[in-house]
C-alpha cells in the first residue's frame, strides 16, 4: 500500500481487515521507498512473489503514475494488479492510468459510510482474485 | 497610445500639414507666375510689334524723303540739261519730277503727321520747294521763248543756288531727324526685346527653382509619409502584441486560479476524508463502550459513574453529530469549488439554440416542483436565438427558475415569467418573479460565493447565483438584478448572439 495519508491507510487498513483480508500489508508513504522495496525488498514482490499494489495517485516525491509505469514496465510485476485507490476523478487521469495498465481504479468517496464500503467490497473482491504466479 | 501621438509631433520639423500648405502656396506661386509672364510676354511682344511698325514706318519716311530729295535732284537736273541743251527729252523728265515732287511732299506730310519737328520742316519745305518750282518753270518757259538760242549762261543756271542748298539743308534735316528716330525706336526695340527675354529667362527660372521646391517638399513629404506609416505599423504591431500577451496573462492568470481551486479543494478532501472516516470509527468503537455501559449498569450499578453515561450515551453522540454535520457541509463546500472550477474549465461548445425549446425544457423538468409550490411559469411570445454552448445557458436558467420556484413568497401563488428579445448588442432575457425579493443591500451580494440573502429557510450553500454568474461571464454576457423585499425580482441576462469558439482549448 503505497498511500502518503497516515489516516487514509489506517481506515483502508481497517476496512480490509473487515473484509476478512488477512495477508500482510506493507505501507509506504512515498514512491521512493516503496519502489525500493518492490524491487529490492528481500519479501517484495520481485524477489518474494505475488503481490498486490494499492497505489494512491498524490504522493510527495512523485506521482503514482510513476510508480505505476515503472511497475508495469518490469515483466515480473506486469501482471501484479495495481489498485489505484485516490481522491482525484479527473477523467484524463483515470483514463491515462487504465492506459498505463492499472487494473482498477477507485475514487475515495468522502462519505465515509461509501468508502468503507468500496474498501470492504474491494476487500471481498480481492478474497475472490486470482492473482497470478510471478514467472521466475 | 502615446507613441501614436508622438509620432505626429516629433518625426520631423515640418508637419504634414505645414508641407500640405508649402505645397499649395508653391503650386499657388508657380500658377501666378505663369500668369504674370504669359501677360508680360503678351504685352512685350504687342509693344515689340508696335516698335517694329514705327522702325518701319521710320524707314518708310526716310524711304519718301530719299525719293523726294532724288526727285528734286532729278528735276534740277532736268532743267538744267533743258537750258543747256533744249532737248525736250528733258524738258519732259522735268515735268515728270515737278508734278511728282509736290505729291511726295503731301505723302510726307501724312505720312510726319505725328512728328511736329518733321512738321515744320515740312512747312518750311512746302513754300521753297513750291518757290523753286516756280522758278524753275519760270526759267523752262523763259529758256522755251528764247528757243533754240543761245544756252543759258551759268549765272542764270545759279541764280536760286541758295534756295537749292536750303531744300538740301531741310532735307538733310529730315533725314537726320529720321536717324535719330530711327535710332531711338531700335534703341527701344532691342531694350523691349532684351525685357522679353529677361522676363521670359526669369520666370524659367523661377519656375525651376519653384517645382525644384515642391519636387524636394513631396520627396521630403513621401519620405515622413513612409516614415509614419513605417512607425504606425510598428506600434500597431506592439500594440497587438500588448494585447495578446495581456490576453496570454489574464488567460494564465485565470487559469491559475482554476487549478489553483481544483488542488485546494482536492487537498481539502483529503483530510476531509481522515477527519469523516476516524469520527465514524469512533462511533463504532462507541457500541461497544455503550454494551459494557449497559452491562456495568445491569450487573453492578454501584460503579457505572454518571459522568461515564453521559460521556458514552450523550455526550459522544452529541459530538459526533456536530463533527458529522460540520465535515459534510465542508465536503458540500468543496464540491461546490470543484464543480465551479471544473466549470470553467470546461470547453465551451457553442451551437444554435432554440431559447423556446431550451426553455419549453427547463420549465417541463421543473415542472414537479412547480405544481409542489403551486407556482407557474410562462414563456412570453417568441424568444430569440443564440449560438451558445447549451449546457452552460441551460444551467444558468435551469438555475434561475430554480430560484426563482423556491424563495417564492408565502401565501402567494408563484408565477415566473420568462421573456426575451434582441438588442443591438446581443439578446435579453428576463427571469420575473413575485417572490419574496432582495434587499437592495444584497443585490451584489447574492452573486458571491457561499452568500446568500433572505431568510435563511430553504436548502443551499449559497452557489447558485455564484456559477449562473461565473457562467454568462464565461459565456461574454451579464446579469443585473431588479428587485425589491416582498414584491418579487427580475433577472436581466445579456448575451452575445454569437459566442466566439474558446481560444484555449486548455481546460
Amino acid at each position: 500500500m503505497i498511500e502518503d495519508d497516515d489516516g487514509h491507510a489506517r481506515l483502508i487498513e481497517r476496512n480490509i481487515r473487515r473484509a476478512g483480508i488477512s495477508n500482510t500489508i506493507h505501507h509506504f508513504t512515498d514512491g521512493t521507498s516503496a519502489l525500493d522495496f518492490i524491487f529490492n525488498g528481500a519479501d517484495g514482490p520481485v524477489l518474494n512473489g505475488p503481490a498486490m499494489v494499492l497505489l494512491d495517485l498524490n504522493l510527495p516525491d512523485m506521482s503514482g503514475t510513476d510508480i505505476l509505469t515503472r511497475i508495469k514496465s518490469v515483466d515480473k510485476l506486469k501482471r501484479t494488479p495495481v489498485v489505484v485507490l485516490t481522491t482525484t476523478d479527473d477523467k484524463v487521469e483515470i483514463q491515462r492510468c487504465y492506459d498505463l495498465g492499472c487494473n482498477v481504479y477507485i475514487t475515495k468517496p468522502v462519505n465515509y459510510e461509501a468508502f468503507a464500503d468500496a474498501i470492504r467490497q474491494l476487500g471481498l473482491f480481492l478474497a475472490v482474485i486470482q492473482v497470478p504466479e510471478v514467472v521466475e | 497610445m502615446v507613441a501614436l501621438y508622438r509620432l505626429g509631433a516629433g518625426s520631423s520639423a515640418l508637419s504634414t500639414q505645414d508641407i500640405r500648405r508649402l505645397l499649395t502656396a508653391a503650386l499657388l506661386l508657380g500658377a501666378t507666375i505663369l500668369v504674370v509672364v504669359s501677360l508680360s510676354a503678351a504685352w512685350l511682344v504687342a509693344r515689340d510689334q508696335e516698335y517694329t511698325g514705327w522702325v518701319n514706318h521710320t524707314y518708310t519716311v526716310e524711304r519718301h524723303i530719299s525719293r523726294f530729295s532724288v526727285l528734286f535732284e532729278r528735276a534740277e537736273a532736268a532743267r538744267r540739261g533743258y537750258l543747256l541743251t533744249h532737248d525736250d527729252l528733258y524738258r519732259v523728265g522735268y515735268r515728270g519730277s515737278a508734278t511728282a515732287l509736290p505729291k511726295e511732299l503731301e505723302a510726307l506730310q501724312a505720312l510726319t503727321g505725328d512728328n511736329p519737328r518733321e512738321l515744320a520742316a515740312i512747312t518750311e519745305l512746302e513754300p521753297l520747294l513750291s518757290s523753286k518750282l516756280n522758278t524753275l518753270q519760270a526759267s523752262m518757259r523763259e529758256a522755251q521763248s528764247q528757243s533754240m538760242a543761245a544756252p543759258t549762261d551759268a549765272a542764270t543756271l545759279e541764280q536760286d543756288q541758295p534756295l537749292v542748298s536750303q531744300i538740301r539743308e531741310l532735307l538733310a534735316r529730315m533725314v537726320a531727324e529720321e536717324n535719330r528716330l530711327l535710332q531711338i525706336r531700335t534703341e527701344r526695340q532691342t531694350a523691349n526685346a532684351e525685357l522679353l527675354l529677361a522676363a521670359v529667362l526669369t520666370a524659367g527660372a523661377l519656375l525651376a527653382l519653384l517645382s525644384i521646391g515642391a519636387v524636394i517638399l513631396v520627396r521630403r513629404y513621401a519620405a515622413d509619409l513612409d516614415g509614419s506609416q513605417n512607425e504606425l505599423r510598428r506600434v500597431n504591431e506592439g500594440l497587438e502584441q500588448a494585447v495578446a500577451d495581456r490576453t496570454a496573462d489574464l488567460t494564465r492568470a485565470n487559469d491559475e486560479i482554476q487549478r489553483f481551486a481544483y488542488i485546494v479543494s482536492h487537498d481539502l478532501r483529503s483530510p476531509l476524508v481522515n477527519v469523516m472516516g476516524f469520527t465514524s470509527e469512533l462511533e463504532l468503537s462507541l457500541k461497544p463502550l455503550q454494551a459494557l455501559l449497559t452491562e456495568v449498569e445491569e450487573k453492578a450499578p454501584a460503579i457505572a459513574l454518571k459522568a461515564a453515561r453521559e460521556a458514552v450515551q450523550s455526550d459522544f453522540p452529541e459530538s459526533i453529530n456536530f463533527i458529522r454535520s460540520s465535515t459534510r457541509k465542508m465536503d458540500r463546500l468543496i464540491n461546490a469549488i470543484l464543480k465551479l472550477s471544473r466549470e470553467g474549465r470546461r470547453t465551451l461548445t457553442p451551437e444554435q439554440l432554440d431559447m423556446g425549446a431550451l426553455f419549453s425544457g427547463i420549465v417541463d423538468s421543473l415542472q414537479h416542483t412547480a405544481v409542489e409550490r403551486g407556482a407557474e411559469i410562462v414563456i412570453e411570445g417568441p424568444l430569440p436565438p443564440i449560438s451558445s454552448d447549451r449546457l452552460a445557458v441551460e444551467q444558468v436558467f435551469s438555475n434561475l427558475i430554480e430560484n426563482a420556484l423556491k424563495y417564492a413568497k408565502p401565501g402567494r401563488p408563484g408565477r415566473i415569467v420568462v421573456r426575451g428579445r434582441a438588442i443591438p448588442t446581443g439578446v435579453v432575457f428576463e427571469i420575473e418573479d413575485n417572490g419574496r425579493g432582495i434587499a437592495p443591500a444584497d443585490h451584489e451580494r447574492i452573486f458571491e460565493l457561499f452568500r446568500r440573502s433572505g431568510a435563511q429557510d430553504q436548502p443551499g450553500e449559497g452557489i447558485g447565483l455564484a456559477h449562473v454568474r461565473a457562467l454568462i461571464y464565461r459565456l461574454g454576457g451579464s446579469i443585473t438584478l431588479d428587485s425589491e423585499l416582498d414584491r418579487g425580482s427580475t433577472f436581466r441576462i445579456s448575451l452575445p448572439r454569437t459566442l466566439l469558439r474558446d481560444r484555449d482549448s486548455t481546460a
